[in-house]
């Protein structure tokens, strides 16, 4: 109780300061005087009685100085002391303070930028009430597949858990999102389960959520709630549109509600559909596709609330139990290992080894400019440091320990770290907008009607991470300089400044370490953002070898069932052959939209290649010249789908070998200076050893089919079909409007129902697009950096520079004074003070070609993508002219000191001797 | 100081705020001053107590809530800051003086042993 009462006092004491020095100042005074009253009774004079009081007391200031420390905290004062002392260094060298706030406002603000991002993805919970205790439902397949799909549970699934799982208080399902069809323009929406809002604790801006039984009877309740930003962009936040009606895809609709905008849905991805409708009108959403109808269905996402007193393993054993109880059926297709729940946040795949690499690879690349940041305030505090020596020198003489010393500089650093990451952090929420426009740019070339949705506004984790790096960066820059300081022996240092001749080799060795690796630093950016566009210049220009202009993708949901669904494709495909605007149709394997790469077996030559699946005048459909052989049969294509793994086991083969259509690369790679056609190959078509057998028919050309960023190194072309990863492919004539006109008409006439469930585009506008933007946001990401790198680099070659010349003045005078040359002098003090600058710009070229080559042997698998677009790794001009380019940029920001150099005059200088 | 003539003891750390205690509930409110030359007249100037060193102790116990300090006047009319002691330091002067004790015939214990 004494200590809790102390220790409140002490802080007290903290803010009345003043009273309390006064306080004593009195109390000493009153002592001092009772004191002399008694000498003076004892006989003494007042004056010598005053005396002996001050002797009898002792050192006044002592006593205070100890009465302070008890009273309070003494290195509270201290470091305000030091605070105030460095702020006012820190203001009588503007320029430096300057420079040094805005280089680490950079480097703070890359890298507080990323973080932001990061926070904003994977560490923010979900926008609901109590995050903590809602969890994501999460299954594992023993076949170690990953992605979305490990987020897909069936409605089976839904109410199973939902009734059975006694930890949860409540869960909630809500669909992938959904492309439906209003009266002139589609929309996305999820269906959820009318408890979707309630339970999460999400209540309605305006208007209300769903109720209790609003998903009971089937196609009983056409309401829907609108997202904040559909609502603001589509009926510009008028709130009059509560009781209003949309038509979607022939069912009026009500609008009963708008959700906060603070609610950015709760999907495994950032994005937020454009209204949310019971799950009970699905079917009305998607007329002809009935999930009542097919229970395998995975459509829902979970979220589940822990009941208070449950804990997450607790809930995952029982949660764990019921769905591998029902998933143990023979229909399912992947078994169900394990059911995990995982904590909410955006990207619910947040652990996933490839995003953690992404990651941790982009906060390498902003952490080396944050790194050439501190490298260049290291130097410029060392060059402080050795102008302040005196001053350190006399303060050491007067009795301040190292540590206080040592301390009081790093309060300066620290100080002006945190200035610089305050203006970082200012200019990161800027970065931030940015970088959001443009990714909200991307993603609506990729598809259209996705919303990203993301608090991308700073939060507390943010703050905390930009005060801890400026911390961090504050004591890594100012950490060295500060001892440095320090260690010189007093006499020397209050001494004339220790002359220029016998300045300590140490100090000199760490400056030009310091130039060497901020140096190799930019090269290393330098070298890469070269590389990215010189790939993004090849990117806008490049060819697929595809005649894409005029080629036109056609994904739909034709049935559950593959074997009909199938049957039902090719009858569309027929009437679609009809049409006059179509020139030519087939059925296979999408350019530029995901790749399958199995083992291929040829002889005693085995390897990775990419495959996929072409129907008869699929080659003619994409464009894809055929050089040699014929293509394929109808009756080749039509014959009962290939499903990975089923029909194709290696002891049982089939009859007859299918058909095949190799690239000209994998002629050459299986079948090098033979003859391809009639060979026969094996693939393994499931990853797990299921052999089938193939017979090449024809060659066709190298083409840029996996990615626009290299022809592919291999492609073998399949004869028939599989469920999922083919679409029908039209290259139409005339102009666009009419033929996509025309065939959706045909679709109609075809069935009406399906209309609502086709996606129709462009191979230019979707996937080609969506990669030429990919490349030139990575090269303008990667020029900036490298830009920022070297603006930094400048400024610290400068510095450097400017430095040297102004210590060595004196000795240039002397030079001077007998008989050097200029051309001896810049030799003497330029050229050899750029020496580390040239060893960087070597050790950075080394460092990037060995991450370029590293990230060449990434190119070995056939279907990885080649950031470079081709451009050799090794390639000598880029090396050599980026290396040239980087010693003009030294050579420009040594120019001024070196100027100055020449035109000491050895009279002014030795004047001073 | 080692140029006195009698050899004088150093306050051992802690038993200051112990003395000061038991000064002021001997003597009643009491300024540094007479605090210090209460100490002095006890200890028969053993004590080696430089009057600034009260000042920490006076501070400490006062924050503990053991002591109050109010502006009074003396007998002579001038201004000075007396120290009494409260409730709670009445209650804390008995359990350190019991504690005190207790350590004291400990050490005196060992003392006696080991000669």
């Amino acid at each position: 109780m004494a200590a809790l009462r102390r220790f409140a006092l002490k802080i007290l004491s903290l803010v009345s300061r003043g009273r309390q020095e006064r306080d004593l100042d009195r109390e000493i005074a009153a002592h001092l005087a009772l004191m002399a009253d008694d000498f003076e009774l004892r006989g003494m004079t007042r004056a010598d009685a005053q005396l002996a009081a001050r002797r009898a007391y002792g050192g006044v200031d002592q006593a205070k100085e100890l009465h302070r420390d008890e009273r309070s905290f003494p290195w509270v004062e201290q470091t305000w002391q030091d605070v105030r002392h460095a702020g006012r260094a820190l203001a009588r060298t503007p320029a430096f303070t300057l420079v040094a706030i805005a280089t680490l406002a950079l480097g703070i603000g890359v890298n507080t930028t990323l973080f932001t991002a990061y926070n904003a993805l994977a560490l923010k919970p979900l926008p609901v009430s109590k995050p903590q205790e809602v969890v994501r439902i999460k299954r594992w397949f023993d076949t170690g597949a990953r992605g979305d799909i490990q987020f897909a549970f069936s409605t089976g699934e839904f109410a199973h858990i939902r009734e059975r799982c006694s930890g949860f208080s409540s869960v909630v399902a809500t669909s992938w999102p959904l492309t439906v069809v209003g009266e002139r323009e589609t929309f996305t929406g999820q269906v959820v389960s009318a408890n979707y809002f309630t339970d999460l604790g999400v209540t309605a801006r305006i208007g209300r959520t769903f109720l209790p039984d609003e998903d009971r009877a089937p196609g009983a309740n056409p309401v829907i709630v609108l997202s904040f930003p559909f609502w603001q962009t589509r009926y510009s936040g008028d709130p009059r549109i509560i009781g209003g009606l949309i038509k979607i895809a022939g069912t009026s609709f009500t609008i009963i509600g708008v959700t906060p905008e603070s609610f950015t849905g709760t999907f495994v991805y950032p994005q937020v559909p454009n209204f949310w409708a019971p799950l009970s009108m699905q079917a009305q959403l998607q007329p002809g596709n009935d999930w009542q109808r097919s229970p395998g269905n995975y459509r829902l996402q979970l979220l589940a609330r822990l009941k208070p007193d449950v804990t997450r393993s607790g809930a995952q054993a029982e949660v764990d139990t019921l769905v591998r109880q029902l998933t143990a059926t023979p229909e399912a297709r992947d078994k169900t290992e394990a059911v995990t729940l995982t904590r909410t946040s955006f990207v619910a795949d947040s652990d996933d080894p490839r995003f953690r690499a992404f990651v941790a690879a982009l906060m390498l690349i902003v952490g080396m400019v944050l790194m050439v940041a501190c490298a260049n305030l290291a130097n410029m505090l060392l060059a402080r440091g050795a102008a302040r020596q005196r001053e350190i020198g006399v303060r050491l003489a007067l009795g301040a320990s190292r540590g206080r010393v040592v301390a009081h500089l790093l309060t300066e650093s620290v100080l002006l770290a945190l200035a610089g990451g305050t203006a970082g952090v200012i200019l990161s929420i800027w970065t931030s907008r940015l970088l959001w426009i443009e990714l909200a740019r991307l993603l609506a070339i990729a598809g259209p009607g996705i919303l990203l949705s993301m608090n991308l506004n700073p939060d507390y984790r943010v703050f905390a991470y930009a005060i801890l790096l400026s911390l961090a960066t504050g004591v890594l820059f100012g950490l060295t300089p500060a001892l440095q300081s320090v260690r010189p022996d007093l006499i020397t240092s209050l001494k004339q400044e220790g002359t220029p001749l016998g300045q300590r080799l140490g100090r000199s060795k760490l400056r030009g370490l310091l130039v060497s690796a901020q140096v190799a630093v930019s090269m290393i950016l330098l070298v890469f953002a070269g590389f990215l566009t010189r790939g993004l210049v090849r990117a806008q220009s490049v060819d697929t070898g595809l005649q894409s202009k005029n080629l036109f993708l056609l994904f739909a949901e034709y049935d559950r069932d593959p074997a009909k669904a199938a049957t039902r494709e090719r009858l569309l495909l027929e009437q679609l052959r009809s049409l006059p605007q179509v020139r030519s149709a087939a059925t296979g394997g999408v350019p530029m939209m995901g790749t399958w790469t199995p083992q291929m077996i040829a002889g005693d030559r085995r390897g990775r290649t990419l495959g996929s699946y072409a129907s008869s005048h699929y080659f003619e459909s994409t464009g894809i010249p055929l050089v040699r052989g014929r293509d394929f049969l109808a009756q080749e294509t039509n014959l009962a789908p290939l499903q990975a793994g089923a029909g194709v086991h290696g002891s049982s083969r089939a009859a007859a070998e299918r058909a095949a259509i190799v690239s000209e690369s994998a002629a050459r790679m299986f079948w090098p200076g033979q003859d391809p056609i009639g060979k026969q190959f094996q693939l393994d078509m499931d990853f797990r050893g299921s052999l089938a057998d193939f017979e090449v028919v024809g060659v066709a050309k190298d083409v840029r089919f996996a990615n626009l960023t290299r022809v592919d190194p291999s492609h073998v072309y399949l004869a028939g079909y599989t469920a999922g990863t083919t679409a029908i492919l039209l290259q139409v004539e005339g102009d666009h409007a009419s033929a996509l006109k025309a065939i959706r008409k045909a679709i109609e006439t075809f069935d009406p129902a399906l209309l609502a469930n086709v996606n129709l585009l462009a191979l230019e506008d979707g996937p080609l697009r969506l990669q030429r933007s990919m490349a030139s946001a990575f090269g303008m990401f990667a020029v900036i950096l490298a830009a920022l790198a070297l603006t930094l680099a400048g400024v610290g070659i400068y510095g450097v520079m400017t430095y040297l010349v102004t210590q060595r003045a004196k000795e240039v005078g002397i030079r001077m004074a007998l008989g050097a040359s200029q051309a001896g002098v810049l030799n003497a003090v330029v050229v050899r003070g750029l020496r580390p600058v040239f060893s960087g710009i070597a050790i950075g070229a080394v460092i990037a070609g060995a991450l370029s080559s590293a990230l060449h042997t990434t190119l070995a698998f056939p279907g990885s993508i080649d950031l470079l677009y081709g451009v050799p790794f090794y390639d000598p001009a880029t090396f050599l002219g980026l290396a040239g380019f980087l010693a003009m940029v030294a050579a420009a920001a040594s120019f001024a000191p070196a100027r100055r150099a020449m035109r000491v005059d050895p009279i002014e200088a030795l004047r001073h001797e | 100081m080692p140029s006195e003539d009698k050899p004088r003891i150093q306050v051992l750390q802690g038993t200051l705020d112990l003395i000061v205690l038991r000064t002021l509930t001997t003597i009643g409110p009491q300024h540094a001053y007479g605090i210090a030359s209460r100490l002095q007249q006890v200890s028969e100037d053993l004590l080696n107590l430089n009057q600034g060193t009260l000042y920490p102790a006076l501070v400490r116990l006062e924050q503990q809530g053991w002591i109050k300090g109010t502006w009074g006047k003396t007998e002579s009319n001038r201004e000075a800051k007396f120290y009494a002691i409260t409730r709670a330091g009445e209650k804390a002067l008995k359990s350190e003086t019991e504690r005190w004790r207790r350590l004291s015939g400990l050490v005196d214990k060992l003392l006696l042993e080991e000669s």
